[in-house]
């Protein structure tokens, strides 16, 4: 690789031979920091998506092990300087006495996003469309789904909350949606501009990118115009393409190329980084991480990722370690420092 | 804090009314991931010793409110929180005698983003999870 010492991080990019080896770097799986010229004032110019990590990857401790605010300083020591590590929480679980917590709990979780450097990006809530029963009989119905939702559209906005990981309830094994989903999000469309909130339905294995459930929520969304209140939070799960160790997952014909994500960027304004097994070199072992993140920074994706950890040791402890082996293994590939 | 156990020991003991043993209650940690609506439960069953109660000897109790396992069917809006243990209470006159008790806890719930079927079983989102548990009631 060309050496360009003499110039700033952002003056490299800004060259056309910079914009060839930072996509040759980005390629690699053993980039290191020390590769790119530190920059003068790089966090705000650097391209591509910022890192957050999910406190799902820590419930087998929470309540147990640790407290929320133990995860939030936790989150805080893989952070950049001059840049907020991004957070979701599951509403259902993080917040005490949900849904209806105490204005001293709210106070106290804007003083923890101050003193951790958090921004509250993802909010994970639920439709539980199988509330009563599973169905496909005795389903919530719209009027009892569209007031579940801006329960939390409002409650999410008080904490903070800009995006919602909103969890549809589905009717078959490729997670084909409810029958009456349309109109319960068709009818909060208002209420989640209103308080600024994008209502993210989760794209997760073993749905395709190419494929029914996909083409369904895409006919809403050109129908409806309804950018960027409705949109996709891509879990990168759809991205596996070897199994675990324990032989979880990967086989073929059950996961989506990086490059078909592409189309749906334009309407996907938050992602989970999905990982199961992060190595000791800080290698992804399942997902393809180089490709994702290459792809997201080409095409100037600039929102949040947020860690999800699924590995076999994390009902042993063994989150604490594997997630900030994910973000050694994010900021070598994003240019971090 | 909770027990990492699924069946918590603290508050394990025998349960009183004017002064007579009516039964006894024990705690239930859920292990899934997040708390859950409680009437997404399909059922609490609780085994003591080899001895198998009927879900209407078990009520059960969240938020200081104890429910029939009927009428956790219908309520929509009670949520069972992930940091607190669900209250088993269990009839049985003359409750249990002091000393070591093998108890066994299972439950289900229903997940509305999972495929049609897919109700989770006694370990929740964790599979691993151990559901039977040997208690001292010294109460």
């Amino acid at each position: 690789m060309t050496r360009h010492n003499l110039m700033t991080r952002k003056e490299f990019l800004q060259t056309a031979a910079g914009a060839v080896a930072a996509s040759a770097v980005l390629t690699t799986s053993s980039v290191s920091a020390s590769a790119v010229p530190k920059a003068a004032s790089a966090p705000a110019e650097r391209r591509g998506p910022k890192r957050g990590v999910s406190v799902y990857c820590y419930s087998s401790d929470i309540a147990v092990n640790v407290t929320l605010e133990d995860c939030l300083a936790e989150i805080s020591d893989m952070g950049t300087e001059g840049q907020e590590m991004g957070i979701e929480i599951l509403a259902n679980g993080s917040i005490e006495n949900y849904p209806n917590p105490s204005e001293a709990w709210v106070k106290n979780w804007h003083n923890m996003m101050a003193k951790y450097h958090l921004k509250p990006v993802e909010y994970g809530h639920w439709i539980d469309s199988k509330l009563y029963v599973e169905g496909p009989e005795g389903l919530l119905n719209s009027q009892e789904s569209y007031d579940m939702l801006v329960r939390d559209i409002k409650l999410a906005n008080r904490l903070g909350f800009t995006c919602g990981r909103t969890k549809i309830g589905v009717i078959d094994e490729e997670l084909f949606p409810v029958p009456n989903w349309r109109e319960f999000i068709k009818r909060a469309l208002p209420v989640a501009e209103k308080y600024n909130f994008r209502m993210l339905t989760e794209v997760h294995t073993p749905t395709l990118l190419k494929g029914r459930v996909m083409d369904e929520y895409m006919d809403f969304i050109t129908k409806e115009k309804c950018t960027p209140w409705f949109g996709f939070n891509i879990d990168f799960s759809v991205f596996q393409n070897k199994p675990t160790s324990s032989g979880r997952g990967g086989a073929a014909g059950s996961f989506s190329k990086p490059e078909e994500i592409i189309p749906f960027l334009p309407y996907t304004h938050c992602c989970h980084a999905k990982f199961n097994e992060i190595n000791q070199n800080c290698e992804d072992l399942t997902i393809p991480y180089p490709e994702i993140i290459k792809i997201m920074v080409d095409h100037d994706w600039n929102n949040y990722i947020l860690s999800e950890y699924e590995g076999s040791d994390k009902n042993n402890g063994g989150a604490w370690s594997a997630v900030r082996r994910q973000h050694v293994l994010l900021k070598r590939l994003l240019g971090d420092a | 804090m909770l027990e990492k156990e699924v069946v918590q020991q603290r508050g394990f003991r025998n349960v009183y009314k004017n002064g007579q043993i009516v039964g006894f209650q024990v705690g239930y940690r859920s292990t899934y991931y997040r708390g859950i609506w409680l009437s997404l439960s399909t059922g609490f069953d609780v085994t003591v010793d080899g001895e198998k109660f009927p879900r209407d000897k078990v009520t059960v109790t969240v938020n200081g409110k104890t429910y029939t396992q009927e009428e956790m069917k219908k309520i929509s809006d009670v949520q069972w929180h992930n940091y607190e243990p669900a209250i088993l209470t269990v009839e049985k006159p003359g409750g249990l005698k002091p000393g070591v008790h093998e108890v066994k806890i299972d439950w289900g719930h229903r997940t509305s983003y999972f495929a049609p079927g897919r109700t989770m079983g006694g370990g929740g989102g964790r599979p691993s999870a151990d559901t039977t548990r040997k208690l001292v009631l010294a109460r």
